[in-house]
């Protein structure tokens, strides 16, 4: 530094302690991040190499099967998307209609504040309840499992999902819209249908798409729902196989090409949640900007 | 965190005005969208009802000390819930203990002091895998974590602290590496990236103004976190964490493979616990129907309930101090 | 200024660089690959009021960010050339940034109050450089809220939350906090841009006092405000300082025509 420098440059005697706690900061922060990362990298990279090892034709074509048997996960991943299917199909419409509630009626009434709480208990709610409450509705008094059971209970936690983001991208239409939709004469429904929420529509899809991802993963709403099933069931009245209960059961068997399938199945599951997550991150993104 | 709270004007008047012809198709659409609302209200109501009910045979059994009868055994069709809640709250603890450092940590270097291009990958990355299914943590903790534990941690800590009193007791156990302790990690590393996703979110919409002023006074990085910007986000911060708490009390999947399924308590981290949502699932199958197992399963649904429940209250809590 | 020609350590000094306390010279500054200011030479003189204006992107406040290196906390951004400050060079990458940011204080478009107390506020930045006791800490805010007009407005709310009080007081308030960690130089980036017209002359008044003490560099889009504040004014245009001269030249008569157009508003 310049020889000349002023009086006023002296070091102030408590900068180095100060500087060191920066330093330890960043360090610390920087541990935190590696540790978190390396914990994420060694779960891809079970995941990547266990799951690509058993990935064969088989496993995408054939059935379940007992051990040995050369069997696959084609009747689990088919249940995996009927199920998932019927949930959207179910949930889509309820979760829109709920948040088109709150936002278009939902200002200050105590019913809508309680069903905004509500779908805030529910999208954080275990999903394990969620499946003991459908076993008891749907599949205790019907005296058996089935897919439908599933679906609805799958359906239970993707509704929360919708209506929340529904409500939020509803609410930033520009007033303007809406009172150039009445101005013309339209009707308060077809504002909100056909102005409000098409203009709302990317990130509504948004929404949609991320309660797939959410749903399309989860076992435990399964368990005592759909149960799982070894053969193929394209009937939603009878127990129906699925992904997630498929890499539960081989999971911890003793088996070693069950534990293989497993990882394949695995590795599909989470291919596909986190292609859905990448289309909405990615592809959304770029045609807003 | 989303601004939703905009103050709208309903164009009413106009449709007043004009209510004859387009009456009927307006109050159908209200009427369509509100019972969609009922629905989502019904479910949470039937959903909390049915395990009350469900449960009323266990707490009228055993009375309301069943919250705190430290026995399961279906022989002697004794239940109660004290194992599976301590191994529910215990659980989450160690996994908040564990990943809200982690989650600050990584939030602060990602928004700090990470280049750009690195903390975009890595952020994007971390978020990503906020998505990815829980069982997969759980085949990863009963595949990696599980020996790992069983290999290195458990005999390092009983050979290191075993003999040490006051610690001795928590490590305690055989090196099995299934345990409260495994449940607890394998939930940090699952709640970590949604925890750290939410921080990163809240620190990133601090106005850069802000965090100028404190820089242009001649802080460091450091205390412009500590001091200006823990402050501004807290209530967000806290929210995060409430939330990845909810997550990790009410997950399934990624313990019922490493916690060791014993429905015990003591001070051991390295013995075998179980959760509630864990006993629920390995347990309900089998259950008979109108069976006091059953019943108590359900009371366990419904404590279950009650702690996410309150979770939730007091992160809602904590971010509407916030708005005030 | 006597003693100081007596000062045989500052008369070297000061026949090159008389009474500037920033000296800027040959200063270049990228945005990446964009430049955004073309080898800029001026002098910021002691105890005096300098504006800068022009049109908008012209660089003007780039220029104030390099003097507390704000420009640092975003990669990509580089300077070069030199800014000499109390015989130290700003840009130097070994200088004590939290120092130098301690000595060169900033206030910034919008009032930018720290979430906590009024009086935390103003002890946010003495505490990470001094260590005082608490009835000298109660005596620098009292001190520094006199001196921008607050005191008698706050003196009974000092542990409200700074963010209860009005725009333009939030504002003044984050004036005594960057004086109270006794800078030398003060920069202002627009700093009446969001308040209403009484707050803005209220600050303009505080400006005048403060520049017995204060070095003081001011960002404005507003020429009134640089006519009625300013010793010097110095104009920019598109990265490029065009013309500084004192504010009575530079508004009367002006040597460039870019300035005339200026000031006369046919652009900008």
């Amino acid at each position: 530094m310049s020889k000349t420098m002023g009086e006023g440059w002296r070091k102030d005697p408590r900068a180095t302690q100060r500087l060191v706690m920066d330093r330890l900061a960043t360090v610390m922060s920087f541990v935190a991040t590696a540790v978190l990362v390396l914990a994420l990298a060694s779960i891809l990279w079970t995941l990547l190499w266990n799951g690509f090892a058993g990935l064969s034709i088989a496993a995408l074509l054939h059935p379940m099967g007992p051990p040995g048997s050369n069997g696959g996960l084609a009747n689990a991943i088919l249940g995996s998307v009927i199920q998932t299917g019927v949930a959207l199909i179910l949930a889509t419409p309820v979760g829109l209609g709920c948040g088109i509630y709150l936002s278009e009626f939902g200002n200050g009434s105590k019913f809508a504040t309680s069903v905004r709480f509500v779908s805030d208990v529910l999208l954080s709610a275990p999903s394990i309840l969620i499946g003991l409450f459908v076993y008891l509705v749907l599949v205790a008094p019907f005296g058996h499992f089935s897919g439908l059971a599933g679906s609805v209970a799958l359906a239970i936690l993707a509704v929360p999902i919708i209506v929340r983001t529904t409500e939020d991208m509803l609410r930033l239409v520009p007033v303007a819209m809406r009172e150039a939709g009445s101005a013309l004469g339209a009707a308060h429904w077809r504002v909100v249908l056909f102005l409000c929420l098409r203009s709302a529509l990317p990130g509504v899809l948004t929404g949609i798409l991320l309660a797939l991802a959410r749903v399309s993963g989860e076992t435990a709403p399964l368990l005592f729902t759909s149960l799982g099933n070894q053969n193929w069931s394209f009937s939603l009245d009878k127990p129906m196989a699925s992904l997630p209960i498929a890499i539960y059961q081989y999971a911890g068997a003793s088996y070693d090409d069950w534990v293989r399938l497993a990882w394949t199945g695995a590795l599909l599951v989470t291919l596909g949640v986190l292609s859905i997550n990448i289309i909405v991150r990615f592809g959304f993104r770029s045609k807003q900007s | 965190m989303t601004s939703a709270a905009a103050p709208r004007t309903q164009p009413a008047p106009i449709q007043e005005a004009r209510k004859l012809p387009f009456w009927k198709g307006d109050r159908l659409f209200r009427f369509l969208v509100s019972a969609c609302a009922l629905l989502v209200l019904v479910s949470l109501g039937g959903l909390v009802l049915t395990m009350a009910f469900g449960g009323s045979k266990a707490f009228s059994t055993f009375g309301p000390s069943f919250v705190f009868r430290n026995i399961w055994n279906p022989v002697t069709n004794q239940y109660g819930a004290l194992a599976p809640v301590f191994g529910t709250i215990g659980s989450t603890l160690i996994a908040v203990l564990i990943g809200v450092p982690l989650a600050f940590g990584a939030a602060f270097w990602l928004t700090n002091i990470a280049p750009p291009m690195v903390a975009g990958i890595v952020g994007t990355a971390v978020q990503l895998l906020a998505a990815v299914p829980s069982i997969i943590f759980g085949m990863w903790g009963f595949f990696i974590v599980v020996p790992f534990m069983a290999q290195h941690v458990q005999p390092f800590f009983r050979h290191h602290f075993g003999h040490v009193p006051g610690i001795r007791w928590l490590v305690h156990g055989a090196p099995f590496g299934y345990g409260l302790l495994t449940g607890g990690i394998v939930l940090a590393v699952m709640i970590t990236p949604f925890v750290t996703a939410v921080m990163r979110d809240v620190f990133a919409v601090m106005p850069p103004m802000l965090k100028e002023s404190a820089y242009g006074l001649g802080a460091t990085r450091w205390e412009v976190m500590r001091r200006v910007i823990v402050p501004w986000s807290r209530a967000g911060m806290i929210g995060g964490v409430v939330l990845g708490m909810g997550r990790a009390l009410g997950e399934t999947m990624a313990v019922t493979f490493v916690i060791g399924n014993a429905n015990t308590i003591g001070w051991s981290l390295f013995a075998p616990r179980n959760t509630v949502a864990s006993l629920v699932a390995l347990e309900f199958p089998e259950s008979a129907a109108g069976s006091l197992k059953l019943s108590s399963l359900l009371a366990l649904g419904f404590i279950l309930m009650l702690l996410s429940f309150t979770t939730l209250a007091i992160a809602r809590w904590l971010l509407r101090e916030k708005k005030a | 200024m006597s003693e100081a020609l007596h000062d045989p350590s500052l008369m070297s000094q000061s026949t090159a660089l008389p009474e500037a306390a920033l000296a800027v010279r040959d200063l270049d500054f990228y945005y990446g690959e964009k430049q955004a200011l073309k080898s800029i030479t001026m002098d910021f003189r002691k105890q005096s009021v300098t504006a800068m204006i022009g049109p908008s992107g012209c660089g003007k406040s780039t220029l104030l960010r390099i003097f507390n290196r704000m420009y640092d906390l975003y990669p990509g951004q580089k300077a070069t050339g030199s800014v000499l400050f109390d015989g130290a060079n700003i840009l130097d990458p070994a200088l004590d940034l939290n120092m130098l940011r301690s000595r060169i204080g900033m206030v910034f478009q919008k009032p930018t109050p720290f979430p906590m107390s009024i009086y935390d506020n103003i002890a946010f930045g003495v505490r990470l450089h001094e260590k005082l006791s608490r009835s000298a800490m109660d005596a620098r805010v009292e001190d520094v809220l006199t001196r921008v007009a607050l005191w008698k407005e706050v003196r009974d709310r000092l542990k409200e939350p700074a963010a209860g009080m009005s725009g333009g007081q939030q504002q003044r308030l984050c004036i005594a906090r960057s004086i109270a960690t006794k800078p030398e130089v003060l920069l202002l980036d627009e700093p009446t841009s969001a308040l209403d017209p009484i707050s803005t002359a209220r600050i303009e008044e505080l400006l005048d006092e403060l520049k017995q003490d204060f070095t003081i560099a001011i960002v404005t889009h507003n020429m009134q405000q640089a006519a009625r504040c300013a010793d010097q004014v110095a104009f920019f245009y598109l990265g490029s300082l065009i013309e500084m001269d004192s504010a009575d030249r530079m508004f009367t008569n002006p040597r460039q025509k870019q300035t005339q157009d200026y000031i006369t508003g046919r652009f900008g």
